[in-house]
């Protein structure tokens, strides 16, 4: 339905670089590991040096029984080829075969041609849209060599991937539960499962483009123009490779902002087909009771089709883009064929020559499109790049720098000219002046939408305020530290979560460290020890996806007994009877007067039997808090607002 | 550290489903099962596979021969001034006199024939050959994604027909990860199916098959890659599907968590647990990572070492070759092989058979890659027919009609249901709602009356006796009907994040604005929602957030009033309502309500007072029903106490200190 939490479109080239500046400093810790890479990788371009001489010795000095002068040989083959002089040709086979064998378990090659040549790689099946395709992204791992080496760079690349991957992943998900409350009204479970699973992985190949395909592809380069010169005294083939370079650059440059933007799109698509069944999957109870299967179905075929089409859209332009540097390749490749024929017409040169040089540009013209197509290689990579960054840069809950922590509260909470203005505009709470004391309970009471609960997200500063202060015995919580306000507090909230995990670990909760005794205690305190024990495995049992195998009466006693066994000197309930029974609900407000006595309590609540039992009750009315006061002083004015709410339900039960 | 994260990720559902680990239920017989049961999926896109492979075997008869034209012309002709058979100097638009009738080209013939070959070869590239590639890798991607998508959708499909049952094992992440990526190994089905085996496996044996009619010992030594090759697949296979299973399985445990934590921030933020749910993101991220490292590095051993066997084996044909051409001996298929001008070993015939293996190497190399990614490929798909498989625990009798309009009443007649083997939640309920009545449904909590209400909606089956509707088994129903009848606001109200005007209109998206206002008045939701921002089309958070409860639970109600069915149920549509939009939502949906059956569940005895009938139970039995004058009247009686705890005799307060 929507994309929240939106990237930034179209960012431009120089904020692209940026963003791999960032990317690439992610590799700091582990910069030796990434170091033994690089090495690893310079190292495989040279065995292919090797490949072409024992089949040129099979067949010039075994076939054609030419006889071996090592000299002939370039320095680091001329040992094997000293072992063949004067050898019989049963000598030269052995020799060089064994040596064919030894590149075999070693390089993994026996011979130059892509068929005599492996390389190592794990790479498996992806499907054709962006969330898959970067499954090979995430586990990269890849050696130009096989045989012991490429295994073992394959190992060591693999494991560098994983360690960048996992801890970039991390970072990006500890940022994500360091945002503040309300920015969690805007974001998507889907879209963030989305970035986390499958944005960051692009930094590993951001960085490995950026970090390698400099250094080998020049290094490539160097190697075949050496190899030619070498061999036929000519660096012209060196130099057109260069040429080409920028060609090829330019040829797809225009093609990056384009790629990016696609790859953006198609990464947007994906997250929010992966958000809508998100949403699907987690509220089923209302799509099967709500009939809506059809709905749903319809919903997630058209999110999905629609990311699919945003991968083709994508591939397009890569397609376009590829079409465009086949149109730059060509007429350099004409030449070459031109260039090279006249050199055999003139015969300068051989037919077989020919062939070769034609094998040696082949590979240089690959460096030179691995090392010209960088920027454009990365662009898809930029786009995953640019939503992971976008969410590690919103502005968390981080404290501010000397926040002092709080000492326990023991004296009570002030709201000092509260304001609160939600980020939409709406004015949610308007001049609160109050104060609530520890020792007592304190409702909160008015209609719905009154601000009850924005009021009470202020105080363990789930919120803060737009204008005024909170004050913990006259302490700001604003400057102070996050984890002192919070560990002060306990919250029940409306609406209850719990977590699929059993009835014990969902109560502890509250204080990872309480003993057994103290969480029944707790749940016996809120009326759940009983229906606990009536579970088949009692405080062991598993509560199901959200808690879904309780009753939502049974849901709101588990949150309460978890807010209880805090025991922290702040308590405060939302509702915390909406769903309860009567009988059930008049325990409960036992064993909540009772936790007053030492603590702060605060119960926002609509039923009159649970407000009558607070000893101050604060009246809110669109965002401003109308009257205060006990029970019986609020009841005494006639034209009370207070007067009137009582009396609507009294009238209703009587 | 794998284990731990892992086995706790596993559901016991998917365990008892077939885990790679014990038992291995995947062989390489149902690989080759699994692969073969997508082949359905093709039906829906064969007119379009058979127009692109149409398209390609087209393009490829028209351009082979002018490639090979081309070389020929270029190899021979230009490199070493051979004439131009008249055809192709024709197709250059060359004067065949000049090209064709002479015995050696002349050096200016040579450069004319060079040059007229590059453009005719740029321009078949440029206008043919680019342009084809092109629009066919995006027509392929297009068929690709659409069996993916076909298949995506069937799962989708099950996975929302479920039962809640299934719903509360099973972790939303998993299902995201089932959806996303194990279906999308659908995609490379053609591959691994059809083009791979067809493709190399015919290569490999044609290499096999040339090389033997020269000399069938060299063919015989490579082919000896095989049986060791075959063993090593053996060996490998399997420990490749459970290394699969368990990368699979524990990314999916991966999702799942990240997606239970963030659906729990708030509590999360406000016990402080974040340290907590890090280590157990990171824990679990480390333990995915773990396990796909261990089956790629697997794989990459694996190819590693059939590299290295059809290598050895492919050196030995080389030597035994090496040597055949050493000694001139003559071919083996002389007979045959003389019509192409071979009988003996030559250094053109060590090079053409060298190329044979080359080809027949590589291609044996490609099987065994597509081998080791099918068994990934069949684990996916395993992992995606493991649901497909499961039957939904409601459906449609083979004969189920559709409920006739509603008319006179809903009855429930002696049912019993347990979520699990003997623990019932209800036992023996039997009641008749009555149209144009309105039923109130009362108890402690945890006593089964959301569960009652569930068995209407046909959410669950009972398990002895029956619902009846006009006298109509529900099981006869169609669910589809059913549950067009029956509309229901959720105990706890589920809203999407999408516009306040679309979540009105979920069940019923046809309703016009006009009909989504009244519904919003109906449920007292007007007044508020046109203060919004944006009114009806303020958009909601994430669930719904943006709201305050009290708000939300009216638009749920307002949803359900906009279905406009006969049949309705308030699932404690007011726990979150103060008092006066209590009495005011009630007092609407009475009048809205006049004809229709509603079923009232509540604890605010208030809004019970005026309903036709209370039902009252306690722990899955219905213990009294009747007005509420009867069953206060009753001494004693369950309804009576209920009300007494609601409204306590006197408050005994304490002083505030
Ligand atoms: N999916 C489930 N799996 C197993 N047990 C369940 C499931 N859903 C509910 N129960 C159990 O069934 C019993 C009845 O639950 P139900 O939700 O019907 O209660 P209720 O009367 O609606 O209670 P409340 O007033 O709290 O909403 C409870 O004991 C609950 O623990
Ligand atoms: N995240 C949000 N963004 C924008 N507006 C919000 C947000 N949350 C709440 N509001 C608005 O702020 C006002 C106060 O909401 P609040 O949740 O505090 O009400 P409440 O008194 O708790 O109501 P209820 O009794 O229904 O729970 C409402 O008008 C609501 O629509
Ligand atoms: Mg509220
Ligand atoms: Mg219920």
């Amino acid at each position: 339905m929507r994309e929240t939490f939106e990237a930034r479109h179209d960012v431009s080239q120089r904020e692209v670089l940026r963003i791999f500046g960032r990317a690439i400093r992610f590799v700091a810790p582990f910069r030796g590991r990434f170091a033994v890479k690089a090495l690893l990788t310079v190292v495989s371009l040279f065995p292919p040096l090797l490949l072409p001489w024992p089949i040129k010795m099979q067949i010039d000095h075994l076939l054609e029984g030419h006889p071996v002068i090592p000299g002939d040989y370039p320095g680091f083959i001329r040992p094997l080829a000293e072992q063949l002089v004067g050898a019989s040709p049963a000598e030269i086979l052995l020799w060089t075969l064994g040596f064919q064998l030894l590149l075999v378990f070693t390089i993994g090659a026996m011979g130059s041609t892509s068929s005599e040549r492996d390389q190592a790689d794990a790479r498996l099946s992806a499907g054709r849209d962006t969330a898959t395709t970067t499954e090979n992204d995430l586990n990269y791992g890849h050696s130009r060599a096989s045989g012991l080496l490429g295994l073992f760079e394959f190992r060591w690349t693999l494991r560098l991937t994983h360690l960048l991957n996992h801890h970039y992943r991390s970072r990006l998900f500890e940022r994500i539960h360091a945002l503040p409350m309300t920015a969690f009204d805007d974001e998507r479970i889907g879209d963030a499962i989305y970035r986390v699973m499958y944005d960051a992985p692009a930094i590993t190949q951001v960085v490995y483009r950026l970090l390698l395909i400099p250094l080998y592809s020049p290094l490539g380069i160097l190697l075949v123009t050496w190899t030619l010169d070498v061999a036929y005294g000519t660096r012209l083939l060196g130099w057109v490779a260069l040429a080409l370079l920028p060609l090829v650059g330019l040829a797809t440059f225009p093609f990056a902002a384009l790629i990016r933007r696609r790859g953006e799109e198609s990464r947007m698509a994906g997250a929010t087909t992966a958000s809508t069944v998100e949403e699907g999957m987690s509220n089923v109870l209302a799509v099967q009771s709500l009939g809506a299967n059809e709905r749903e179905r319809q919903r997630f075929d058209r999110d999905s089709a629609h990311s699919f089409g945003r991968f083709r859209r994508y591939i397009a332009a890569w397609i376009f883009a590829i079409a465009c540097l086949a149109a730059v390749g060509l007429p350099v490749i004409l030449w070459l064929a031109r260039y090279g024929s006249d050199l055999v017409i003139a015969g300068t040169l051989t037919t077989g020559d020919f062939a070769l040089m034609i094998a040696y540009f082949v590979q240089l013209a690959t460096y030179a499109f691995i090392l010209g197509t960088l920027w454009i290689r990365l662009q898809g990579n930029a786009a995953g790049l640019n939503r992971v960054f976008f969410l590690m840069d919103l502005p968390g809950e981080e404290d501010a720098p000397g926040a002092q922590p709080l000492p326990a509260v023991a004296r009570g909470v002030r709201f000092e000219g509260v304001d609160f203005d939600y980020e939409d505009g709406t004015a949610a709470l308007r001049s609160i002046d109050v104060k609530v004391p520890v020792g007592a309970m304190t409702a909160l009471v008015g209609s719905a939408g009154a601000g009850k609960t924005t009021l009470a997200y202020l105080v363990p500063r789930f919120l803060s305020p737009t204008r005024g202060r909170v004050l913990f015995d006259e302490r700001d919580v604003a400057g102070a530290s996050l984890a002192s306000v919070r560990s002060q507090v306990a919250f029940v909230f409306q609406e209850q979560h719990l977590f699929d995990t059993s009835v014990e670990e969902n109560i502890r909760v509250g204080r990872p460290d309480a003993t057994q005794a103290e969480v029944h205690r707790a749940a016996r305190a809120a009326g759940a020890d009983e229906f606990i024990r009536a579970l088949p495995d009692g405080y062991a049992t598993r509560l199901g996806r959200a808690g879904g195998k309780l009753s939502v009466g049974q849901k709101q006693r588990l949150a309460i007994a978890r807010a209880l066994v805090r025991e922290a000197p702040i308590l405060i309930l939302d509702e915390p009877t909406s769903a309860l029974d009567p009988d059930t609900e008049r325990r409960l407000l036992v064993t909540l007067r009772e936790a007053a006595r030492t603590r702060l309590v605060l119960v926002i609540a609509h039923r009159l039997s649970t407000v009558r039992q607070a000893d101050q009750i604060l009246f809110l009315q669109d965002g401003r808090v109308l009257e205060r006061g006990s029970h019986d002083a609020l009841m005494a004015d006639p034209d009370g607002a207070y007067r009137r709410f009582v009396e609507l339900q009294t009238r209703g039960a009587a | 550290m794998a284990s731990p994260t892992r086995t706790e990720a596993l559901s016991d559902e998917l365990r008892r489903l077939g885990s790679g680990s014990e038992g291995d239920r995947l062989s390489f017989r149902l690989v080759v099962a699994v692969l073969l049961r997508c082949l359905p999926l093709l039906r829906g896109v064969r007119r379009h596979l058979l127009a692109f492979f149409g398209i390609v075997l087209l393009l490829f008869a028209a351009i082979l021969p002018l490639v090979a034209m081309g070389f020929d012309i270029f190899w021979t002709g230009v490199l070493q001034g051979s004439p131009l058979p008249e055809i192709q100097a024709r197709l250059l638009l060359l004067d065949p006199a000049l090209v064709s009738g002479v015995d050696v080209l002349s050096e200016a013939a040579r450069r004319s024939v060079r040059d007229h070959a590059l453009v005719a070869a740029a321009v078949v590239l440029l206008a043919v050959a680019l342009p084809a590639a092109g629009a066919l890798t995006y027509y392929y991607i297009w068929i690709t994604q659409r069996i993916n998508q076909e298949l995506r959708l069937q799962l989708h499909d099950r996975l929302q027909t479920l039962s809640l049952r299934f719903h509360a094992e099973t972790r939303v992440g998993d299902a995201i990860y089932r959806l996303h990526q194990d279906s999308a190994m659908v995609s490379d089905l053609i591959e691994a199916v059809f083009l791979t085996p067809v493709m190399h496996f015919g290569r490999h044996l044609i290499a096999a098959g040339v090389v033997f009619l020269f000399d069938p010992l060299a063919a015989l030594i490579f082919l000896l890659a095989w049986p060791p090759a075959l063993a090593l697949g053996y060996w490998m296979s399997r420990r490749l599907r459970i290394g699969f299973r368990a990368a699979r399985e524990t990314n999916a445990a991966l999702t799942a968590r990240i997606q239970e934590i963030l659906e729990g921030i708030k509590v999360v933020k406000a016990y402080g647990t974040e340290p907590a749910a890090q280590r157990s993101f990171e824990a679990h991220s480390r333990a995915a990572f773990d396990a796909a490292f261990g089956v790629r590095f697997l794989v990459c051993i694996f190819s590693v070492l059939v590299f290295g066997l059809v290598s050895v084996t492919t050196l030995a044909g080389y030597a035994r070759m090496l040597e055949m051409t050493r000694l001139a001996e003559p071919v083996f298929a002389v007979a045959l092989l003389i019509g192409f001008g071979f009988d003996r070993f030559t250094l053109g015939v060590f090079n053409l058979l060298k190329g044979e293996l080359g080809w027949g190497s590589g291609s044996f190399r490609i099987i065994y890659r597509m081998w080791a990614r099918a068994q990934d490929m069949a684990i996916g798909l395993d992992r995606v027919f493991e649901l497909l498989d499961l039957e939904p625990e409601v459906q449609d009798a083979p004969d189920a009609v559709d409920l006739p309009p509603f008319q006179r009443d809903v009855t429930f007649r002696g049912v019993h249901f347990g979520y699990g083997p003997d623990r019932p939640t209800l036992e023996d309920v039997g009641f008749t709602a009555r149209a144009g009545s309105l039923t109130a449904i009362v108890g402690p909590t945890g006593s089964g009356k959301s569960t009652l209400m569930s068995l209407l909606l046909r959410l669950f089956d009972p398990d002895a006796g029956s619902i009846e509707i006009d006298g109509l088994d529900l099981r006869a129903v169609s669910l589809a009907s059913l549950r067009s009848a029956v509309s229901i606001a959720l105990q706890e109200n589920v809203l999407f994040g999408a516009t306040v005007r679309e979540n009105i209109r979920y069940a019923a998206p046809t309703a016009s604005d006009a009909a989504v206002r009244e519904a919003a008045r109906v449920a007292a939701a007007d007044g508020f929602i046109q203060e919004l921002p944006d009114g009806y089309d303020t958009l909601l958070g994430e669930r719904g957030t943006k709201l305050s409860t009290g708000q939300r639970q009216r638009v749920s109600i307002a949803r359900a009033v906009l279905k406009d069915t006969p049949i309705l149920i308030l699932d404690e549509p007011t726990a979150s309502l103060d008092a006066e939009t209590e009495l005011r939502v009630l007092r609407n949906l009475r009048a809205w309500g006049r004809d229709r059956a509603i079923f009232l569940v509540t604890h605010r005895l208030s809004s019970v007072r005026q309903a036709d009938r209370i039902l009252v139970f306690h722990e899955g039995r219905l213990v009294e029903q009747g007005s509420h004058e009867t069953l206060l009247e009753r001494p004693g009686g369950a309804y009576r106490s209920l009300v007494h705890a609601e409204a306590p005799p006197a408050p005994q307060r304490m002083a505030a200190p």
